[in-house]
């Protein structure tokens, strides 16, 4: 096999700077499956310089996601969108709409085929045969294998596309489900988050511009560098934790003070994101930092573990695990006191009973 | 006053009762510290240092005491490898341990006198091997928890896929939390029947554990399994 | 005749789809269709109340914080919980800052490439359109700043010198150009893609116009996330910022040294509020009354719609806090008492309506109803036609398209049921809502001599209508009620809020001043004191119109949660008695001159700033269980 030459000694070998290397995010293209021979070719044929071609589509979502993307500033959203990347499909940005925008879609599909990165935001919904979720006058579902069956690589934006989210919460009227099912068993970067903080949704893109290459992926899938500790781990407030300081109720000293918010019901004991570190706003906060308890949402079923405000899950006017143990403690210590008294008038009779025998016998 | 001949049956090797009474302290401590860190006293002191509210130091007595209690267990598992007496299982697949439960059962129910003679009855056998699950689940997910503060390493290679298998690491901690209950109320029940059995049905329960033998009256139906 | 399908409309929040029959050049009927439903709705069943504003706040990430802000006021309502003063100061500064962010992102992002093209900016001379940047600046800016005396305490501007402000030089303006030629010129379009760029519509503009509106479609891409910095600081991040039932979790203290609050984080707040001003006045309004100027003057005054018939508003901005909304403190103190619904505002001030909307109105059976006689859900069959929010009912009933199958659509049947959007009404009639909602009723209202004393910010508002009136050449009725008229309220709406913004930040200081740093009322936090069975109603006159939360609790769980959304207020699909909703009617409102490429139909819409995932119903519950399948891989 021919030994590929890395991209940073194809930009030296082109004469390049480093920071037209930065800026050019060429790198994508070797992601995307292209020898640098094929990539000439693509650079004569586009008489310019190629970007690497995105397509972001969108299912059962809010849009929160592509917001929380606009909101980069390093890299800048205009930089990545008007300079890194080819947004050739996105709902959001894009200017055209209706037929001349599905027909762009499929051109871009067929003439970038096995060449492009799917963006997916959003849940893909199952329940009767998609029509939960239509787009185009086609199913999401449809419209997700289509995209997925020529793309190089997918990412997973956000909790929905990642889970399923807020529509796979119980009960789950319409069936909904994170997208790796449904793509055809291609491999899925995910960025969970509701939403993610937005340089990690761009520094994504980033890693493969600056490496060359896939971000390393946990085994969920989800990229080590930005998911691979809990926040609990790396927050700020965690020597508070430590010291046993503790906000006992919204308001009061300790959340004045910035106590830790653990027994205001904070997730970030099992919640994987880079909060604590990047934070968001280039390390301007995040919502432990501004008195909100984590509600823990890059996890999988984190709307199902609620109520976020607790720790543990009140069953109605009866309490928490702990008041049900130690009630079922105390019934469960009457309940042998009273069986040891039975048992000692148990006993007793029984032994009357062979006293007596006995006496017979004699 | 009639004489009773007892006879003396050797049941369990020192392995096995060291290993029970580390088992006891350990639980008790997991136990108090484990409620301490899922709700943390409340104090507003500013020093908490000079106190014993410490999170810090509770978790570590925690971790300690759970590290602990894993190693004693080599000795269990030694025990359970020299002697037959360490190994008195549940015997499922025995027709008669569902009708000698049944027996069992209904004596403790106040509903018969009492009940033939086990160096082990079948119901305490059954919760014993039940405590060596519920115990099992407190081991992986307490692991789960705390090998993820280094999700990359071997412990969490080791264990994280019972986050996976529960479906988040927040269930991990429910899992982890409830279970602890669940061996709390065992361990009431526990202390009730073996008392019980020591001072009432004459089944030497409680010195077996500190001497190793039981000294029983009457031949004991499934004697064979120490012979 | 052509039946035009336009699916999907983009750049907005969304799926949505249009349907117009146009004869000639005229649309003789619209079918507007939410095209998704997520079923919140029965998500929301039987959770805590407290949660609640996590939940619907997920309805939307464009305008987030709308939905968590009206489900703390509704939660609250239904409680009787008063939030403490700064908690109010601190939600409207999140509600100012998200209207402001919203409406410039709305305009530059959404909506500017239906006005404006990068293909016509190639033949702009850099020399000139930096002359024009200088000329709009003279001519358009309105400069209205909050008032000095009187209703502000203080009118503290931290700002030395405009640090946002727009470039006027040639070489800024003929890079942009050459970067917009680079893109043109690689083939590879981007997010530029596959717009009729041909249309004779981009020629109403100069090429001037439109290298200008490119260049700052580039700068408010980057300006844009810093204006929501107030949500990361009182909320933790943007989008989707934290709240608490109560007031703010964002603890206040000026003695602590790890407070959440403190002066260096009411610094960025600060600079954050005053870069929203600074946008807002040297680039939106210039730029929106050049390009809305010179469309009218092209005699684009169509797509008006609803807004001549019937316009609705909830009033905003509570300037103090209040005891609740269906007691009616709500409204006893607001900045824009924009609480009413104006009725034939097309045929002037004279002939048009007004009435006051009361707490009565909300808890009035026939007030506030849904129906559902288009829309792909059933009612119950003795069920009456529409109903109140308390007692609605979200059970879905899809039926199959006019042509097409049940997953590919060709064109979807206006006779039956078409959409995932209910039909709300005011006393069984339609309404529009929005900025254009809210600037017709204040105008009407003060007109009729029936705003008594008017606050700064309606008078500001007033002012505002002034001007552009005098801008224009034409009366408010005239170009007000029009696609232009609706994107330039908007406009006006965002130059108000920036104004809102510094108010409330100023009365924030004020009050923490004297010592006050409660952010919470925890007087009602545990169930136990929660009355049995309640309900209530939180209202939030959001970007895009009024919004109404409205929720029951039975036993500390939600029983009942129904939101009507501006989206739904104004893309709801048709009703046999009370006509069309306020997208079909604007789009039968609106002349099409060439039916392949019906960009005035999508200009129409995005004026609206549609946002469908909050439209596409969001509540019920009544215990209608729908079976659930489990796709959890877990089976959990």
């Amino acid at each position: 096999m021919q030994q590929r030459e890395t991209l940073w000694e194809a930009y030296l070998r082109r004469g390049l700077s480093r920071r037209s290397f930065l800026k050019g995010c060429f790198a994508l293209t070797a992601m995307m499956g292209l020898s640098l021979d094929k990539f000439n070719d693509v650079v004569e044929a586009a008489s310019g310089r190629p970007l690497p071609v995105v397509i972001w589509i969108h299912g059962h979502e809010c849009t929160g996601c592509d917001e929380s993307f606009i909101r980069s500033a390093s890299p800048l959203a205009s930089d990545l969108v008007l300079n890194e990347i080819a947004l050739e499909y996105d709902h959001l940005l894009s200017a055209a709409c209706g037929e001349p925008f599905e027909a762009h879609l499929d051109q871009t599909i067929q003439n970038y085929y096995g060449n492009y990165i799917l963006a997916v935001e959003g849940a893909v919904a199952t329940k009767m045969n998609g029509a939960y979720c239509m787009s185009g006058g086609h199913t999401f579902t449809s419209l997700l294998q289509k995209a997925a069956a020529g793309a190089a690589a997918i990412i997973a934006y956000g909790s929905c596309s990642s889970y399923g989210g807020i529509q796979a919460a119980n009960p789950n009227p319409t069936g909904s489900a994170g997208i790796e099912m449904f793509v055809g068993g291609k491999p899925v970067i995910k960025v969970p988050g509701c939403p993610p903080i937005p340089e990690v949704m761009t520094g994504v893109v980033m890693h493969v511009a600056l490496f060359g290459n896939l971000p390393d992926l946990d085994s969920d899938g989800r990229p080590k560098q930005f998911f691979g500790n809990r926040i609990h781990d790396t927050c700020y407030r965690r020597p508070f934790f430590d010291a046993g300081l503790f906000a006992e109720t919204f308001d009061d000293a300790g959340a004045k003070a910035g106590w830790c918010l653990y027994k205001l019901g904070c997730r970030g004991p099992e919640t994987y994101s880079s909060c604590g570190n990047l934070r968001w706003y280039q390390g301007m906060s995040y919502p432990i930092q501004s008195g909100a308890p984590c509600i823990g949402c890059a996890n999988a079923h984190f709307w199902d573990e609620e109520p976020f405000t607790d720790r543990l899950p009140k069953y109605g006017k009866i309490g928490d695990a702990d008041k049900i143990g130690i009630g079922l403690g105390v019934m469960a210590t009457a309940g042998v006191a009273a069986h040891a008294v039975a048992s000692v008038i148990q006993r007793n009779s029984r032994d009357k009973v062979a006293e007596e025998n006995r006496h017979d016998e004699d | 006053m009639k004489e009773v001949k007892r006879k003396e049956f050797y049941l369990f090797s020192p392995f096995l009762r060291i290993f029970h009474w580390i088992m006891v302290t350990m639980i008790l401590i997991l136990f108090a510290t484990g409620i301490l860190i899922a709700k943390p006293l409340q104090v507003m002191t500013p020093e908490p240092f000079l106190t014993i509210t410490s999170m810090d130091l509770v978790r570590d007595i925690h971790f300690v005491a759970a590290f602990i209690l894993c190693a004693s267990l080599i000795l269990r598992v030694y025990g359970f490898a020299i002697n037959r007496g360490d190994r008195l299982f549940p015997r499922f697949w025995e027709g008669h341990f569902y009708s000698e439960t049944v027996d069992v059962a209904l004596h403790y129910m106040l509903l018969k006198k009492e009940h033939a003679s086990y160096l082990r009855n079948p119901m305490a056998r059954a919760s014993y091997a039940m405590l060596y699950v519920l115990l099992a689940i407190e081991i992986f997910t307490g692991f789960a928890m705390y090998f993820m503060n280094k999700p990359n390493g071997t412990g969490a290679a080791l264990f994280g896929w019972v986050n996976t298998i529960l479906g988040s690491e927040m269930m991990t901690h429910l899992v982890h939390h409830y279970v602890a209950w669940f061996i709390i109320l065992f361990a009431i029940g526990h202390l009730y029947m073996v008392v019980r059995a020591e001072f009432m049905e004459g089944e030497s329960e409680v010195s077996s554990m500190f001497s190793g033998s039981k000294i029983l009256a009457h031949n004991p139906k499934d004697a064979n399994e120490v012979d | 005749m052509p039946h035009v399908v336009v699916d999907p409309i983009t750049r907005i929040e969304g799926h949505l789809r249009v349907e117009v029959e146009i004869n000639g050049n005229q649309v003789t009927d619209a079918i507007s269709s939410g095209t998704a439903w997520r079923g919140l709705e029965l998500v929301m069943k039987d959770r805590d109340p407290r949660d609640a504003w996590a939940y619907i706040q997920r309805i939307c990430g464009v305008c987030t914080t709308a939905h968590a802000l009206a489900s703390v006021r509704a939660v609250e309502d239904a409680l009787g919980i008063k939030i403490p003063k700064n908690a109010n100061y601190i939600r409207n500064i999140m509600a100012a800052t998200l209207t402001v962010q919203d409406h410039i992102v709305h305009f530059y992002h959404l909506h500017a490439l239906d006005w404006v093209s990068p293909v016509e900016a190639l033949s702009a001379n850099p020399d000139a359109t930096a002359n024009l940047q200088r000329d709009l600046l003279n001519a358009y800016r309105l400069n209205f700043t909050t008032p000095t005396t009187g209703q502000t305490l203080q009118s503290m501007s931290t700002e030395a010198v405009p640090h946002d402000f727009p470039a006027a030089t040639p070489q800024y303006f003929a890079a942009i150009q050459a970067k917009v030629r680079t893109i043109v010129e690689s083939g590879q379009l981007g997010i530029f893609s596959a717009q009729w760029w041909d249309h004779p519509d981009y020629k109403i503009l100069p090429p001037e116009v439109h290298l200008l509106a490119v260049a700052h479609y580039i700068e408010m891409l980057d300006k844009q996330r810093e204006l929501v910095t107030p949500h990361v600081i009182f909320g933790g991040k943007n989008p989707h910022p934290h709240y608490v039932v109560g007031g703010m979790p964002c603890s206040i203290s000026l003695k602590d040294g790890n407070a959440p609050v403190n002066t260096a984080r009411l610094a960025i707040v600060d600079r954050a509020i005053n870069m929203g001003r600074t946008l807002v006045n040297n680039y939106y309004i210039p730029d929106l009354v050049a390009i809305g100027n010179l469309y009218v003057k092209a005699g684009k005054v169509d797509g008006g719609g609803l807004a001549k018939t019937r316009v609705l508003g909830f009033g905003a901005y509570p300037i103090e806090n209040y005891s609740g909304t269906s007691n009616g403190s709500f409204f006893s103190n607001m900045l824009i008492r924009c609480n009413g619904v104006v009725e034939n505002f097309g045929a002037g001030v004279a002939n048009a309506a007004f009435h006051e909307l009361t707490a009565d109105d909300l808890k009035a059976e026939d007030g506030f109803t849904e129906g559902v006689q288009h829309a792909w859900y059933e009612y119950p069959e003795n069920s009456n036609p529409d109903l109140h929010p308390w007692e609605g009912i979200t059970k879905d009933k899809f039926t199959e398209p006019k042509v097409g199958t049940e997953t590919v659509w060709q064109q979807l049947n206006e006779q039956g049921k078409y959409s995932w959007l209910k039909t709300p009404k005011w006393k069984g009639q339609l309404c529009e809502v929005g900025p254009l909602a809210r600037y017709i009723i204040i105008y009407t209202r003060a007109q009729k001599g029936m705003l008594p004393n008017p606050t700064w910010a309606e008078q500001m508002m007033l002012e505002q209508i002034n001007a552009v009136s005098g801008v224009l050449g034409l009366t408010p009725e005239v170009w007000l009620p029009t696609m232009v008229g609706r994107t330039a309220a908007r406009a006006l709406d965002c130059q108000l809020n920036a104004e809102i913004n510094r108010f409330f930040f100023d009365k924030l200081i004020a009050n923490l001043k004297t010592g006050d740093t409660t952010v919470v009322d925890n007087s009602k936090w545990f169930p136990e004191v929660w009355d049995q069975k309640c309900h209530g109603v939180g209202l939030y006159e959001a970007p895009r119109g009024g919004l109404s939360h409205w929720v029951s609790i039975e036993d500390s769980k939600i029983s009942n949660y129904q939101c009507i959304v501006p989206t739904t207020w104004n893309a709801c699909p048709r009703d046999d008695s009370a006509g069309h909703g306020a997208f079909e009617a604007a789009m039968i409102d609106t002349a099409v001159q060439i039916p392949d490429k019906p960009i005035e139909i999508a200009r129409v819409i995005r004026s609206f700033d549609p946002c469908m995932a909050c439209a596409t119903h969001m509540f019920d519950a009544s215990g209608k269980e729908i079976a659930a399948v489990t796709t959890d891989p877990n089976f959990r």
